[in-house]
């Protein structure tokens, strides 16, 4: 049952992440995949400031926000004035650098080591410290982001973005600022994905950076296509089932040995596959 | 000169641009005048579409300046340009493909107050406001251009007159005073031709907007154009009436045709 | 020190070179970033691990199959999966994300097949460099940079003087006139597919040579080839080659005075500036990216 939990909790992480990639990559058509740095730097913020400071998780999850979206300005304000293959590149450096951050910077992040024994968090006297209280948080947290997602995504500054998307040139030459659309789009998604990765760290009690990768952010990514880019509820199922199926894999009784292995060919395969039959997704945009 | 209020629109003076050592424009002067269609004709590669995008703000000249209603506009970014009042049209059809004809005209709007994050979340009031005011306008200019069928077909959809139709709603939305169409008839059928042609007209005789078109099918300049621009080789040539300039340059009038 | 940072940064700047120049003739013949690049050299030196340690065929048989089976691999994922997608209008960004999908699949399956392991295929002892100007070099490295010189000019031969070589070149700079031309696109697609990948593959075996492999040796190396391929200019093959043997001499000048550990982040920081300020890089013409 714990292990059914877990799971869904996973989900609900993965729900935000997906959520907010999708804002930025899904109807502004900004494909990153530096998606997961700002997920470790949220994680490292909250578990970092809960370590030392013993700081309430509220305050900890709003200054991962906060720091989240500091460091997003740093790398949107350049790479936003990239074209779109170039921008993905950019993308892949500020992943890489952030990564080399949290990985050799040992004196502040203990780098491979991790940090390990994050405490659990106490909201307003609330204890979160068993599956179900995480369940409950995890959910509430999710449905919050999908809810402020779906306020943009339905509002006439979305418009503007899935305008971005199909002829940015165009959007220029009606009166957009797409420079301002993109920055605040890729802050406002940065600043989401870090809710997810202070749930993460308060979860789990342990982070180390190798959960912040590439991969990671390949990840996050496929989620989204499979769902469908400017979809939000395909977001949800697509993170169901990119979460789910694995799990499923193991309990087919596939060794630990190879599980690991088998799950990242299932999401290169869903990658591939998707591209070439449907590229739209599972459900692709809504009309 | 400037008469009651200023006539003149926009002033191009000395405009000069070269791409890989080829000179497209070549110290190109000339204003516009509100309230007149200009026709800027021409053959291939005379920077007809070059002297557009100057204006617009997506290429800078090398040298010279160009006044929009007394402003400067050199150097400042297409969007602010476009919200100065100038709209165009591009010479390759630009939609936004996959959105619905109503949203490619939501998006024209130049009032929106939806369009900002913080106005989003906190006057809600205000954002559907604009959004309900935005709506029946849009309604209303496809209804103008009679694409009332189509409202929520996606902008690919159509066929190519209608397209086009669609683009020029578009500017229309926009709300400026200055239309740079690019090629706003060629590859139609004749009915649409009609449509488009009496649209242009109506624009200027009702609405005193100013339009600056590029064209190469003669009948359609030789009808709805005041005044005819005639641009070879990155520099004007010919400017006056239709049929001033048919006149002056009637063989190469020929090879344009 | 000096001499000796200058002699590994060659070493590495030839592997990079390599690396970037397959990557830059695909990127240039069909205008996206075949990131599965970084897996089909990985399999370059796993081929050789299979042939040579496992099979037991000769080294100077086992290795050139490796190329080619590398090669085969780079031409499989052309003709399987970007011929098709670009049979159906898709987007460079489409293609970019088949290919990140390939590369994770290809990634994997070396990992399931051989396992994370350190794996070897070298073929003498481990020994102490001979002296060469201040700086010590082993055989092998003298072999790695004497076999990537030589590739490299190969290819260049082969792109000057060849009927394929021409036509990629052609392609390179001006698709449509190339197309009207009569050249096939889609035939020289492939011809830059197999070449590249050969050169990815030859590539690994020779790092595999001196410092091992194991299956996750693609990424960085694919990392290092695109920063070359940028800082040398995109769509100048000369231009990648120069760009690698920079990048392979900065980043070991640089790791004289940072620590090690940082070299991707110093990497990719190069890469940053160029994108931002230079992104023709040094020899890359300027491209004029959106056609209005």
């Amino acid at each position: 049952m714990n292990y059914l939990l877990h799971i869904i909790i996973f989900i609900e992480i993965y729900i935000i992440a997906a959520v907010s990639l999708n804002l930025i990559s899904g109807y502004t058509g900004l494909i990153s995949v530096a998606h997961a740095a700002f997920y470790g730097i949220g994680a490292y913020i909250v578990a970092l400031l809960a370590l030392h400071f013993h700081t309430p998780f509220m305050l900890n999850l709003v200054l991962a926000i906060i720091g989240a979206v500091a460091l997003a300005t740093v790398v949107a304000l350049p790479s936003l004035r990239l074209t779109e293959d170039y921008f993905i590149i950019a993308t892949f450096a500020f992943q890489v650098i952030i990564y080399s951050v949290m990985n050799n910077w040992v004196s502040f992040t203990s780098g491979p080591l991790g940090l390990p024994g994050i405490p659990q968090p106490v909201i307003f006297g609330w204890v979160v410290d068993n599956h179900i209280s995480f369940l409950v948080l995890g959910g509430i947290l999710a449905i919050l982001a999908y809810l402020f997602s779906w306020r943009i995504a339905n509002s006439p500054y979305g418009r503007v973005l899935k305008g971005v998307r199909e002829d940015e040139i165009l959007a220029e030459a009606l009166g957009k600022n797409t420079m301002r659309f993109k920055v605040t789009v890729f802050l406002v998604g940065s600043g989401l994905v870090a809710i997810a990765g202070s749930l993460y760290a308060v979860y789990i009690t342990f982070i180390d950076p190798s959960s912040f990768t590439i991969d990671e952010s390949i990840f996050m990514l496929s989620i989204v296509i499979v769902g469908g880019m400017g979809n939000l509820w395909g977001s949800v199922l697509g993170a169901v089932l990119l979460v789910s199926i694995p799990e499923i894999l193991r309990f087919l009784g596939m060794p630990n040995s190879i599980a690991a292995n088998m799950r990242q060919i299932l999401y290169g395969l869903l990658l591939v596959l998707f591209m070439v039959f449907r590229p739209r997704g599972m459900i692709g945009e809504k009309r | 000169m400037g008469r009651k209020g200023n006539s003149s629109m926009l002033t191009i003076s000395h405009i000069s641009k070269t791409f890989d050592g080829i000179k497209a424009l070549n110290d190109v002067s000339l204003t516009l005048e509100r309230g007149k269609v200009t026709a800027l004709i021409g053959p291939n590669g005379a920077g007809k579409t070059t002297l557009f995008n100057i204006i617009n703000g997506f290429i800078k000249p090398d040298g010279g300046r160009i006044t929009y209603l007394g402003k400067a506009i050199i150097g400042q970014p297409p969007y602010i340009i476009a919200r100065r009042g100038i709209a165009r049209t591009f010479q390759v059809l630009r939609l936004f493909e996959s959105l619905s004809v109503l949203d490619n005209l939501l998006l024209s709007f130049r009032e929106n107050r939806g369009e900002a994050l913080f106005r989003l979340y906190f006057s809600p009031c205000s954002v559907l406001n604009t959004e309900e005011k935005n709506r029946t306008k849009a309604l209303e200019l496809i209804q103008l251009v009679g694409l009332t069928a189509k409202v929520s077909e996606p902008a690919k959809e159509l066929s190519y007159g209608q397209q086009k139709l669609l683009s020029l709603a578009m500017c229309l939305a926009m709300g400026g005073d200055l239309l740079l169409l690019d090629e706003p008839v060629a590859g139609v059928d004749p009915e649409m031709f009609r449509r488009i042609l009496s649209l242009i007209e109506a624009l200027c005789r009702d609405e005193s907007k100013t339009v600056c078109f590029i064209e190469h099918h003669m009948g359609a300049v030789a009808e709805v154009a005041d005044r005819v621009i005639f641009m070879d080789d990155g520099k004007i040539i010919d400017d006056g009436t239709y049929q001033q300039v048919a006149k002056s340059q009637s063989s190469l009038r020929a090879y344009i045709r | 020190m000096l001499p000796q940072l200058l002699i590994n940064g060659l070493i590495a700047g030839s592997v990079f070179s390599l690396i970037a120049i397959g990557f830059g003739l695909i990127y240039t013949t069909t205008r996206f970033f075949h990131f599965a690049h970084g897996a089909v050299y990985t399999s370059g030196a796993y081929f050789a691990y299979l042939f040579y340690i496992i099979l037991h065929i000769p080294a100077y048989l086992a290795f050139p199959l490796a190329v080619v089976g590398a090669s085969a691999l780079g031409a499989g994922m052309e003709l399987c999966v970007y011929r098709p997608l670009r049979r159906k209008n898709a987007t460079p960004m489409v293609l970019l994300i088949a290919s990140l999908g390939l590369f994770v699949i290809l990634q994997n399956l070396i990992s399931l097949f051989f396992g994370d392991d350190i794996k070897s295929i070298r073929t003498a002892p481990v020994e102490v460099g001979l002296p060469f100007l201040g700086a010590r070099i082993t055989p092998i490295q003298i072999t790695i940079i004497v076999v990537s010189v030589i590739l490299i000019i190969a290819t260049a031969l082969i792109l000057k003087f060849t009927r394929m070589g021409k036509a990629l070149r052609a392609v390179a700079s001006n698709p449509q006139l190339a197309k009207v031309s009569g050249i096939e696109p889609n035939r020289t697609i492939l011809f830059a597919f197999i070449l590249g990948s050969a050169l990815a593959g030859a590539s690994a075996i020779l790092i595999a040579l001196d410092i091992d492999m194991t299956p996750t040796m693609g990424f960085p190396a694919l990392m290092m080839g695109v920063v070359a391929v940028i800082v040398g200019g995109v769509g100048n093959i000369a231009g990648a080659a120069a760009g690698g043997f920079l990048l392979g001499i900065a980043l070991h000048l640089g790791v004289w005075q940072i620590s090690s550990k940082w070299q991707y982040a110093i990497a990719f920081g190069i890469l940053l500036v160029f994108l931002l300020f230079r992104p023709q890089g040094f020899f890359g013409k300027r491209v004029r990216r959106v056609s209005l």
